[in-house]
């Protein structure tokens, strides 16, 4: 009872102290929003890329050819179809006068003049036309979408003009019958027709729902999860620290001096590291599951692994602290120790490429290595069984830690 | 009569670098209900004895035999837990946790004691009381006065009313008006039947408090008793302070070798003198300060009291060994 009114003393402690909540909880998170939101809203804006239809004017003036009939009609009625609905707005307009003020007055982006010669220019081999785009100069996309389509029926017109008028040449030189004409001309279309399908004009490319949870998968989660680590170890040391701050302040003496128990005190103290950890660590996978979407695994996997990094983070907290005389000594632990450690065991996270063989056995020589690699494999979704080795491993070196640390502490005490 | 707290043959040696003799075979006796003061002056080895009777610090197997500590008939190195259930302890720094507010350190350090419930929290709130603390019971002690963190510093110890209370110097640095309501609330205690166990380098207050003292210097007992029986010590002896206008090297030996002279100490500008007949001595003080063409600029003539038996018994003055 006596070793848990110790723990709960120490973390009415911790949790009061807005520096040890910022440490525990805002440094980690904030560092991987602003990763976050570096790289992440790149994602999510490509996946919501739209372009504005881009307002055209038609200007019908073609007068039509008695073979050909009204082509400018058909043009128009095409550009109108369903299919380029979602690309351009169509209006039309009495002449082209009026047509290239709705692009002057920015009403309108592209202006489509029809000519009157359209048709019979069709008809006529000899002869040529020209459809006139008048467009807005400070659009670019748009009306290069615009001048896109309209090339591929201006193509498509021009391509039954070679056709008929190859077909013709050599049915007067004999090679063809003149009744194959309408057959080729025929084939003729069927064939542009299916190469000219307007889908395949643009192809809009809109990424799924998988990369988006492949780049939290291959960025963010490793960066939350080394984050997670290297904080989860530093509040082992700081919370382990606080007997050392106790000894300073002289309360740790006026304990001895009450009828507690050496092992009732430091197992308070003791219980107190572990909880701390353990509601940081809780905290850190839950929140970032919120607010990231990070998937930690299956939560039968994500706890074991969760709980072997409270025990080996704890266990190095009072490992490391057995070692310093005074609180002083502290800033050496975070600023020297347990950086080059973060670093070392999580030189594959941090470098971007988490799990990478390249960086061999160096990352497992410290429990933050194995903590990572054990928190890496739970987000691939591996079983308990791939995961056991990283969690036997971070349980031996909190047994090792703990049992030296322990005895350090209750010698020094003695 | 059991004595409340029995103490008997401590040591101490401190070796870190070098040998420091910190407690040197000190033994005494203190009976229920009375207020014992250890006087010495900083360094004599008062905290080190009080750590030892904590159970802070294991004593020195001494040369000649045991030491032995007992609180309420139960040996503190043999049956600790009983042993320190009767006793309170108010260290002579602030030993309280500044983020938690007076009441929450004073259920925190009653639960150490091993009061529970409802019971605590009455008893804590009874201490609240009487040190005058209930109305600013949850403020967090971070943002008291020094005077009031003395005070909780003090209930902290009276939580599980102790037989024994042991006070390590608990008036240093604190502002008279909250030294005398310590001073007035340990009377209090020694009314309610507690017995307690005062350091002090302040004279005035072991002579205030206590029904016996003890002396000690350079870590061991040098003088025991009540008021009266220390002040027997030096017998009728008067303590002449005196200033003069000349360096006090130059008077010392002649003034020593007065008749009715028996010691002088020098301290900057004083010069301490224990006379037995102050009319008789103070007109050959003057005739050899003439000799030496001083001046005797101020005389202050006082009574035998600790400082005199200090200085008596040490050849030093108490406020400044």
């Amino acid at each position: 009872m006596k070793s848990l009114a110790i723990a709960c003393k120490d973390l009415t402690h911790s949790f009061r102290s807005t520096f040890a909540i910022i440490f525990m909880f805002g440094v980690p998170l904030m560092v991987t929003g602003l990763f976050y939101l570096m790289f992440g809203s790149l994602s999510v804006d490509k996946s919501e890329f739209n372009l504005p239809p881009t307002k055209v004017v038609i200007v019908n003036l073609d007068a039509g050819d008695p073979q050909a009939g009204q082509l400018g009609q058909i043009l128009m009625a095409a550009l109108q179809s369903e299919d380029f609905a979602s690309l351009m707005e169509i209006s039309l307009a009495p002449d082209s006068a009026s047509a290239r003020r709705l692009v002057d007055t920015q009403q309108a982006g592209v202006a489509l003049i029809i000519p009157a010669d359209f048709s019979t220019a069709f008809t006529d081999s000899q002869s040529a036309t020209q459809l006139e785009l008048y467009s807005d100069p400070t659009l670019t996309i748009g009306p290069g979408i615009v001048r896109s389509i309209i090339n591929q029926f201006t193509d498509q017109f021009s391509g039954i003009k070679i056709t008929v008028a190859l077909a013709l040449q050599q049915a007067e030189t004999g090679q063809i019958e003149y009744a194959q004409i309408e057959t080729i001309v025929a084939d003729y279309l069927v064939a542009s027709q299916t190469s000219a399908d307007p889908q395949s004009l643009i192809e809009t490319v809109i990424p799924t729902a998988a990369p988006q949870q492949n780049f939290m998968l291959t960025l963010i989660g490793p960066i939350m999860a080394g984050m997670l680590v290297f904080y989860a170890f530093y509040t082992g040391v700081n919370t382990a620290m606080t007997i050392l701050k106790e000894r300073e302040e002289g309360t740790l003496s006026r304990l001895f001096t009450t009828p507690t128990s050496q092992t009732e005190i430091l197992g308070g103290k003791w219980m107190a590291v572990g909880l701390t950890v353990l509601v940081q660590v809780v905290t850190l996978l839950l929140v970032s599951r919120l607010i990231f979407q990070i998937d930690w695994g299956h939560l039968p996997v994500i706890t074991l692994v969760a709980l072997a990094i409270v025990c080996s983070a704890s266990a190095s907290g009072i490992f490391l602290c057995s070692w310093l005389k005074n609180t002083r000594q502290g800033g050496i632990v975070f600023g020297g120790v347990l950086t080059v450690t973060g670093m070392v065991g999580m030189m594959d996270v941090f470098t971007g490429n988490p799990g990478d063989p390249r960086f061999g056995f160096w990352p497992l020589i410290t429990p933050q290595g194995w903590a990572a690699r054990g928190l890496l494999a739970a987000m691939n979704g591996g079983s308990i069984t791939q995961i056991l080795p990283y969690v036997l491993g971070l349980i031996a070196i909190s047994i090792l830690f703990f049992i030296i640390g322990v005895l350090r502490f209750q010698k020094r005490f003695a | 009569m059991q004595p409340a707290l029995h103490v008997h043959n401590l040591h101490k040696t401190f070796r870190n670098g070098h040998h420091l003799k910190a407690v040197d075979g000190v033994s005494f006796d203190v009976f229920p209900g009375e207020i014992f003061s250890l006087l010495g002056p900083n360094g004599a080895g008062k905290t080190t004895t009080i750590s030892m009777l904590s159970a802070l610090l294991s004593p020195d197997l001494p040369p000649d035999g045991a030491s032995e500590i007992t609180i309420g008939g139960h040996s503190l190195q043999h049956e600790p837990r009983s042993a320190k259930a009767l006793l309170g302890v108010v260290p002579q720094d602030i030993a309280l946790y500044e983020d938690l507010s007076a009441r929450e350190n004073l259920i925190f350090w009653g639960k150490m004691y091993g009061l529970r419930g409802a019971a605590l929290f009455q008893r804590v709130d009874e201490v609240l009381e009487l040190i005058g603390l209930t109305v600013r019971a949850k403020e967090r002690i971070g943002k008291y006065s020094g005077g009031m963190k003395r005070r909780v510093n003090i209930g902290a110890a009276l939580l599980h009313r102790p037989k024994v209370i042991y006070m390590d110097e608990p008036t240093v640095g604190i502002d008279p008006q909250s030294r005398r309501s310590i001073l007035d609330g340990i009377i209090a205690l020694k009314q309610q039947g507690m017995t307690v166990l005062y350091t002090t380098h302040y004279m005035e207050e072991a002579q205030e408090l206590s029904d016996r003292m003890a002396i000690m210097d350079q870590g061991k007992l040098i003088a025991s008793g009540t008021h009266a029986e220390l002040i027997q010590l030096v017998g009728q002896k008067a303590r002449l302070i005196l200033t003069v206008n000349v360096p006090t090297d130059r008077l010392l030996p002649d003034w020593q070798a007065v008749p009715g002279v028996f010691s002088v100490v020098a301290a900057g500008d004083l010069l301490t003198l224990l006379v037995d007949d102050t009319n008789r001595v103070l007109p050959q003080l003057f005739e050899v300060a003439a000799v030496h063409s001083a001046r005797i600029t101020s005389i202050d003539i006082q009574e035998p009291d600790l400082e005199s038996v200090f200085l008596h018994l040490t050849g030093r003055a108490l406020r400044d060994a």
